[in-house]
């Protein structure tokens, strides 16, 4: 029999508003439509009429869980057209910021992965262990998502023994219960029965829709920008590209795991090794004309901005594309085939930002 | 290995473009990163340079329109294997074909500068909006729009004193 089944555009299983259209056959959806632009903000067309210094505060605004990233972007895209160098330990500063954020808002979605297959304790154990990395965030930076990190020429914070030796502390206490998680999440029977096999995004598929982040290192490609196009501290601070075949919600979970950890290691290491030096080289620089692209990886994958200048203080034009922008389309490949009940597991496996994704 | 690629999509360039129809300069950051910034003079090149990605194994990121004098600007952020081509093209006709076809990566960015800026777009296979609603006109994102009506007079009274004469109509 077949019937159809409208979910949003306000729904109580979704976090933001999006609406779809499911074609089902019996238990099997057999096509999937989505509608967006509920939240379209014209967020863009308001960065063109703020200063630099003003959409360093915007631009942070753009996404919650990957809000260090906006203005991480943004400020190398105006360093660049300024000449603007920024110290080494700013570089390496930036770098623990954005690990921060990265171990954090990868926990979230995982915990989110363990609600939505129904393990409620799992939920709540992640979600406890994520308080760490969110106590850090707080203690550092004085706030629990926004940590306004970065500035034109550097970073706005500095890091002295007692922080150091305070955040050390904290992950020491995070990994044995990350170590410990991973192990559930793995391997654990109501997990794997949800998550193996399901949502299947082939390689073939993931390149020719030009996906980003862990959604497409679950499926085997690499487009990992630390990687492939390192900027501040990433070619001294390599990351390892943690790749897994498969293409399925366990793919891109196991992904998520393996950089959690891998994101313990980076801060480890640039907190341990900071160079020395000032945090800001310029107070009050001066932005010519000129246009610049640059890249960074957020949690969900690639973020790119594009700025164009005119001498004046405000960007004649400054465009941006978030990671979820991308892989939205791989939805239309994972769902169709699965059942109902698997959709919003699949949904959040490509861990979905709606807000900034439409801006 | 960024060097030898970047020799290689030069070479192809310039095979595959008419001679004196592009600009081509390269940009090369303190970490080695290479971009390539292409300025087309015929804007149906961009056909060309769309198979040249997709022979590459490339993908489209992003493509940024803005409105320069009386018409508009494309540029297209292309990616191979973690270099960058940004490829300008000036529309003075408000016209441009799709690339989706070729390049799939590029199917949402296309629909959005078309609903945004009213470019017309040829040849894509799904043209449908993708953020604003069929009620609201194409190129929305260049006219201007008091805050008033935007918001439809509801951050005033003015939206409760509607309501409240219409209700009393109802009832006559």
């Amino acid at each position: 029999m077949k019937t159809k089944i409208p979910i949003g555009p306000f729904h109580i299983g979704l976090e933001e508003p999006i609406y779809f259209k499911i074609d089902l056959k019996g238990e099997t959806v057999e096509n999937v439509d989505m509608i967006n632009g509920f939240v379209h903000r014209g967020i863009e067309y308001l960065a063109m009429q703020k200063n630099f210094f003003q959409n360093l505060i915007l631009t942070e605004r753009v996404c919650s869980l990957c809000s260090n990233n906006h203005p991480f972007t943004y400020v190398m895209a105006v360093e660049k057209i300024a000449g603007i160098e920024v110290s080494k330990r700013a570089n390496y500063l930036r770098v623990v910021a954005d690990e921060v954020k990265r171990i954090a808002s990868h926990m979230f979605n995982l915990s989110m992965l363990a609600h939505l297959v129904g393990h409620h304790s799992l939920m709540t154990q992640t979600m406890e262990a994520r308080e760490i990395m969110q106590d850090i965030k707080e203690s550092i930076w004085g706030n629990r998502m926004d940590m306004s990190a970065n500035t034109l020429s550097g970073v706005k914070y500095d890091l002295d023994e007692g922080q150091i030796e305070y955040i050390l502390k904290r992950l020491e206490e995070l990994e044995p219960q990350v170590d410990e998680l991973m192990d559930i999440y793995f391997n654990n029977k109501v997990v794997k029965a949800r998550t193996v096999g399901v949502g299947v995004l082939p390689k073939a598929d993931a390149l020719r829709l030009g996906i980003t982040g862990p959604t497409a290192r679950g499926s085997g490609v690499n487009n990992d920008v630390r990687d492939k196009a390192p900027y501040a501290a990433y070619d001294e601070l390599k990351p390892n590209v943690c790749l897994e075949e498969d293409g399925d919600v366990h793919a891109r979970m196991k992904v998520r795991w393996r950089e959690v950890k891998d994101s313990i290691r980076l801060v480890r290491q640039a907190i341990t090794n900071l160079p020395e030096g000032s945090v800001v080289t310029q107070k009050r620089p001066h932005i010519p004309a000129g246009e610049a692209v640059t890249r960074s990886e957020a949690p969900r994958g690639e973020l790119i901005y594009y700025l164009k200048t005119n001498g004046s203080q405000k960007p004649e034009r400054m465009r941006w594309r978030v990671p979820t922008y991308m892989n939205w389309e791989a939805l239309r490949v994972m769902i169709p085939g699965n059942k109902l009940t698997d959709v919003a597991v699949i949904f959040n496996s490509i861990d979905p930002c709606i807000s900034c994704t439409e801006r | 290995m960024k060097e030898t690629l970047k020799r290689k999509v030069k070479s192809e360039i310039k095979e595959r473009l008419e001679p004196h129809s592009y600009d081509l300069r390269e940009e090369i950051d303190e970490k080695g990163n290479i971009q390539l910034w292409l300025k087309l003079h015929n804007r149906k090149d961009i056909l060309h340079i769309a198979q040249l990605v997709r022979d590459f194994g490339g993908r489209c990121v992003i493509i940024t329109a803005y409105k320069k004098d009386d018409h508009h600007v494309l540029v297209y952020h292309l990616d191979i294997d973690g270099m960058l081509l940004n490829v300008e093209v000036e529309l003075f006709d408000n016209k441009v074909d799709s690339i989706t076809p070729v390049l799939d990566s590029a199917n949402w960015t296309e629909r959005e500068f078309k609903e945004m800026f009213g470019i017309e777009l040829v040849g894509h296979p799904n043209p449908k909006r993708l953020f604003l609603d069929e009620s609201i006109a194409e190129g929305i994102l260049g006219e201007y729009m008091p805050l008033s009506q935007a918001m439809n007079g509801a951050a005033t009274c003015c939206m409760w004193e509607k309501i409240e004469s219409e209700r009393h109509q109802n009832e006559n």
